[in-house]
């Protein structure tokens, strides 16, 4: 079958997905389920079915998908009269939702369905399976159907191409706050089941765009799950068993999530998807396997989209003719298949320029599926995913865990380079401008040499910003000062010796005392070294750096003028500090070496 | 990457053009004469703003910091007297507030503080949400840093003079 074909390339395309909730359908255990039931349309067969479906994973996965697909229409039992199209909008949109799976969700999902089956007994689920095999009956049936099915199915992959992409791409369109978010939740699950009436099975293409349009996803469809989840519990044809178990879904999610620290797992989250987060338990234990709790997520769905659409079956209560009834019941099974399927379709590589306004969100496995708590938890993805980047962007960052201690070297590392900026300009203040020369030309030499440079870190001691206006004599002072300060404060790690050398050197006028302050800087340095006994990798460079310094400064004194230095952590072993001193000229390094400072 | 900066649209590039010529304005009316502190001082403010504008004008109006930085810039040059009073005043009430968030650490966000303390340092960075926040934070950084780089190189050339 070409569908089942295509549906088995997308759902292999799939299967890395994270957030993947839907058991993916195999068209082979389709048409096996078709095949089987075509003959007899009673409830019989539907028992088995499953069964006999289940026993292979892919099967079983499919079967429950179907299960659940249907299982959610429990009160849909006076649309069975429509059983025929129906059923058959249901299987196909099923399918559809299922494809965008990988195999792992299904293989839990189908543990989940037999579970789910074992647990709800009730006729609503008995009806659902009785969904199931007419719906695979009929669906061999009517071809016709088909492609418009298959276009909405290549639709809803195009449009769950959204759900990928990294958070920069999420972020232009997404500048807007939350309340949007919920904005497009309350919007989107509303005008869709409204346009899926107005759209009949040979408009289902356009109804699909007009509805991905509406209900674009960038990360997940938990928001509409969730949106569908909260209307389905307010509506009056609830099921008392849908009721009971979505309750009780939500607050075993709800003690999974007391369980697992909101902001710790912050790193956690943004890291592993379904596989990891916290395991609330179907049945409220701590430790349980994660098919269940893929089933409780699954489950809920299901109720979800079972109730949302015995919701639109309750709101267009004039279009109670069959060809009216029809078209609803398709219009929700379409709209419920195409809100699972966002969530589902994450790695197709659809080209679809993405219309995103909402931001639908998916309840993750274990997960409480309150509206607010979802929306939380796609705020806190996108912290967690901007701290990431952040962290590459700040240096020595990269030991750093948690949001805390990350914020605060982001913070120290702006002000730092707010202070540098300020010494820079007190510095170009100070420094006798002359501007008969081509700064230019010599900049832009400088420009694209100092970019080789490896001056990552470089911040400055705050000690010293006081000590800009009167440089001079207090320079040696500085120079003292810095070592130990930098060799305390953790902070300083990130200061450099930049200010002290540059100081040093800009206000400078004695060439004699300049280099002999660099003389005893040097000095001292290589004293600690010595001290430390450090390894000998860093004598061997500093030593040189200072007996070559030396060398020069004895020479010719201007060329300390231009020395400038900087320090790098390179690394910190037992509160020994290894830094790695680049001496400059002329914007280029003729000396480096490493100091290791305790 | 090593020519980056021939890039004549990149923002180092662009920076760096800006804050020649704002140099140039500021130091052609200064004598070699004149090094008393005060006068050292007034250059060193000009200076500064002339980096940040520059840098700001080279962003355009793209990033809220940005836009914040210019707003704040024009605002000032309109009124110094005023806004000098203000930011004081402003500068209280920041520390007082900054004391009283510190106790309400474990409200809500445990990221509150530090979210403060980085909303103060970005500009522009009250009237965002902590996503945008670290959005402009990320931005802020790199646009500081080839500010430094520039102006590093640039003092270099003036002390090899």
């Amino acid at each position: 079958m070409d569908i089942g074909e295509k549906d088995k390339s997308e759902l292999e395309n799939r299967n890395e997905n994270s957030i993947n909730y839907e058991t993916p359908v195999l068209p082979s255990d389709w048409q096996f389920g078709g095949a089987n039931l075509t003959s007899s349309g009673t409830s019989v067969v539907p028992c088995s079915n499953p069964l006999a479906i289940g026993s292979s994973c892919a099967s079983a996965s499919m079967a429950d998908s179907f299960d659940s697909n249907l299982w959610e229409h429990p009160s849909n039992s006076q649309n069975l009269g429509f059983c025929g199209i129906n059923v058959q909008n249901g299987a196909i949109s099923s399918n559809a939702m299922d494809t965008g799976k990988g195999t792992l969700t299904s293989l839990r999902g189908s543990i989940d369905r037999t579970f789910d089956m074992g647990w709800n007994a009730a006729s609503s689920a008995l009806k659902g399976r009785f969904f199931l095999p007419n719906t695979t009956g009929i669906l061999p049936q009517s071809l016709s159907q088909f492609p418009v099915d298959s276009t909405f199915i290549e639709g809803a992959v195009r449009f769950s191409s959204f759900n990928e992409g990294s958070f920069s791409d999420m972020v232009s369109p997404f500048g807007m706050p939350e309340s949007t978010a919920l904005y497009s939740r309350g919007m989107g699950l509303m005008p869709g089941p409204e346009d899926m009436f107005a759209v009949n099975g040979r408009k289902s293409v356009s109804g699909v765009e007009s509805q991905k349009s509406k209900l674009n996803v960038t990360e997940a469809t938990r928001d509409a799950c969730l949106q569908v989840e909260n209307r389905a519990k307010e509506s009056p044809l609830e099921n008392e068993r849908k009721s009971e178990s979505l309750v009780r879904a939500k607050q075993e999610a709800k003690h999974g999530i007391g369980g697992s620290g909101n902001e710790s797992d912050e790193a956690v989250f943004s890291g592993h998807d379904v596989g990891q987060e916290e395991p609330s338990t179907f049945n409220g234990t701590g430790g349980e396997p994660s098919a269940k709790g893929l089933s409780l997520k699954k489950r809920k769905r299901g109720l979800q989209d079972a109730e949302v659409d015995q919701a639109k079956g309750g709101r267009p209560p004039t279009e109670a003719a069959g060809d009216g009834a029809e078209n609803q019941q398709k219009g929700d099974q379409k709209q419920t298949t195409f809100i699972n399927m966002t969530a589902g379709k994450q790695g197709s590589p659809a080209s679809h320029p993405p219309k995103e306004e909402y931001i639908h969100v998916r309840a993750r496995r274990g997960q409480a599926t309150n509206s607010h708590s979802l929306a939380e938890r796609v705020r806190r993805e996108k912290i967690s995913e901007r701290m990431k980047f952040l962290q590459d962007l700040v240096p020595g960052c990269s030991k750093v865990t948690g949001k805390a201690v990350m914020l605060d070297e982001i913070i120290n590392y702006v002000q730092s380079l707010q202070r540098q900026v300020e010494f820079l300009s007190m510095k170009l203040a100070m420094v006798n401008p002359r501007l008969d020369f081509n700064i230019e030309g010599l900049l832009a030499k400088d420009l694209v040499q100092s970019r080789t440079c490896p001056s990552s870190t470089l911040g400055f001691s705050p000690d010293l910003s006081v000590n800009y206006p009167s440089l001079r004599p207090s320079q040696p002072g500085l120079v003292q000062a810095a070592l130990p300060v930098m060799g305390n404060n953790d902070d300083v790690i990130h200061r450099s010796l930049t200010s002290h050398l540059t100081s040093m050197i800009g206000g400078l006028k004695e060439p004699n005392q300049l280099s002999n302050a660099w003389e005893d800087e040097l000095h001292n340095v290589a004293q600690m070294n010595y001290e430390i006994g450090a390894p000998s990798n860093s004598l061997n460079h500093t030593l040189p750096l200072f007996r070559r310094l030396k060398y020069r400064h004895t020479l010719s004194p201007p060329y300390i003028y231009l020395a400038q230095g900087s320090l790098t952590v390179l690394s910190v072993k037992d509160q020994v500090k290894t830094y790695s001193v680049t001496m400059w000229r002329c914007g280029t390094p003729f000396e480096r070496g490493n100091v290791l400072v305790s | 990457m090593d020519l980056q900066n021939l890039n004549p649209s990149s923002l180092k590039s662009r920076f760096t053009a800006r804050f020649l010529r704002a140099l140039t304005e500021i130091n052609a009316p200064k004598t070699i004469s004149s090094s008393s502190p005060r006068e050292i001082f007034q250059r060193y403010r000009r200076i500064k703003v002339a980096a940040d504008k520059s840098m700001a004008y080279s962003v355009r109006s793209r990033r809220i910091w940005s836009r914040a930085t210019l707003w704040r810039l024009r605002t000032r040059s309109r009124s110094r007297r005023l806004v000098s009073f203000g930011r004081r005043a402003s500068v209280k009430t920041r520390t007082t507030a900054s004391h009283g968030k510190e106790n309400k650490e474990h409200h809500g966000a445990v990221l509150g503080v530090q979210a403060e303390e980085l909303r103060e340092l970005v500009p522009g960075g009250e009237a965002m949400d902590l996503c945008n926040l670290l959005d402009e934070t990320a931005h802020y950084i790199k646009c500081l840093t080839t500010q430094v780089q520039v102006m590093r190189t640039i003092a270099n050339l003036y002390s090899i003079e």
